[in-house]
């Protein structure tokens, strides 16, 4: 077989299939997505996206790409934070945005924010170089089928001294806590998803995608080849979640 | 339009039938090209004619996926 490979949760794919086959993850749990997120997390990634939002500092006047940005959570809370501002969300499935549209209607946008949604392929982003003054990505990096594509196209709808900011399951370095957590993921989280969304296998392909995906060293250097600066990063809930944060130059 | 609350606290220039709001041109183009977009309010669409195709507009939402763009004939 010829055609370029790559992986889906354990599985390895066609690279033609990959984005097509998480669409498919994706349309499948939209309705449940933002419950699924704070069951399988307790909670959690919400504190994980305000320690986001802490370390980016949003200002007013900003225009955030929020990439993979899904329902709109970041998108909400850059919002909130920054004042008068401009969000856009990005993302590869329509019903994901169409759920956050619909959140939008009953969210608190600040007087003067603007919020738009787009459907979009994160490693061919449709907007013109220099954008945007901050491009983040919360959960979504490791579902991308070229890593390094979407990095580069990051850094280039970001103008001069813009800021890239991923958040993304890690690797906990403690080996004993990695035990713990990897019963706990395997062993609980396609059972939830089962139960709450209907869909087990979607929540199978998340466990083992968030397994497969680089440790923070490993994608900082990512971050650095496409031509970011000052990158660096920051564990959060002891290496489950980590920050990384690159500069335009 | 109920589902598009946010667009009441925006300056509404939006086309009412599709929910677009044409200021998103500023920042848009063509995913392939990486060319100006055009946008076409009586078929819902955004035009590229570099790339003969028109991308669709569904929700209010421009669908930049290439896969979801219909070619354009001549």
């Amino acid at each position: 077989m010829s055609a370029k490979t790559t992986h889906f949760g354990f599985r390895t794919v066609e690279e033609a299939d990959k984005a097509g086959m998480v669409r498919g993850v994706f349309t499948g749990v939209a309705p449940k997505y933002d419950l699924m997120n704070d069951m399988m997390s307790l909670g959690i990634h919400r504190l994980w996206k305000d320690a986001m939002m802490d370390w980016l500092a949003p200002r007013p006047g900003q225009h955030l790409l929020d990439v993979a940005g899904g329902t709109g959570d970041l998108a909400f809370r850059f919002l909130s934070r920054a004042g008068r501002a401009h969000a856009t969300v990005l993302d590869l499935t329509e019903p994901m945005l169409a759920e956050g549209r619909k959140r939008a209607a009953s969210a608190s946008i600040p007087a003067g924010g603007r919020l738009d949604w787009v459907a979009g392929d994160a490693m061919a982003l449709p907007f013109r170089a220099d954008s945007f003054d901050v491009c983040t990505i919360a959960f979504g990096i490791r579902n991308v089928t070229r890593i390094p594509d979407a990095l580069s196209e990051a850094c280039r709808v970001l103008r001069p001294g813009g800021r890239f900011m991923a958040l993304e399951f890690s690797r906990v370095p403690n080996d004993l806590l990695r035990k713990v957590y990897d019963l706990y993921s395997f062993g609980v989280i396609p059972g939830m998803g089962r139960v709450i969304a209907g869909d087990s296998e979607s929540y199978r392909y998340l466990v083992e995608s968030i397994r497969r995906f680089p440790d923070q060293e490993t994608f900082a250097a990512m971050i650095r080849d496409a031509g970011f600066g000052h990158v660096g990063y920051r564990n959060l809930t002891m290496g489950v979640a980590a920050l990384h944060s690159g500069w335009k130059l | 339009m109920t589902d598009a609350g946010n667009d009441d606290r925006t300056d509404d220039r939006g086309e009412a039938r599709t929910g677009f709001d044409p200021r998103m041109l500023e920042a848009l183009v063509c995913p392939r090209t990486g060319g100006t977009l055009r946008y076409d309010a009586a078929a819902g669409e955004l035009i590229s004619d570099a790339a003969r195709l028109a991308f669709p507009i569904r929700g209010g939402i421009p669908v930049m996926l290439v896969d979801e763009a219909r070619a354009l004939d001549d």
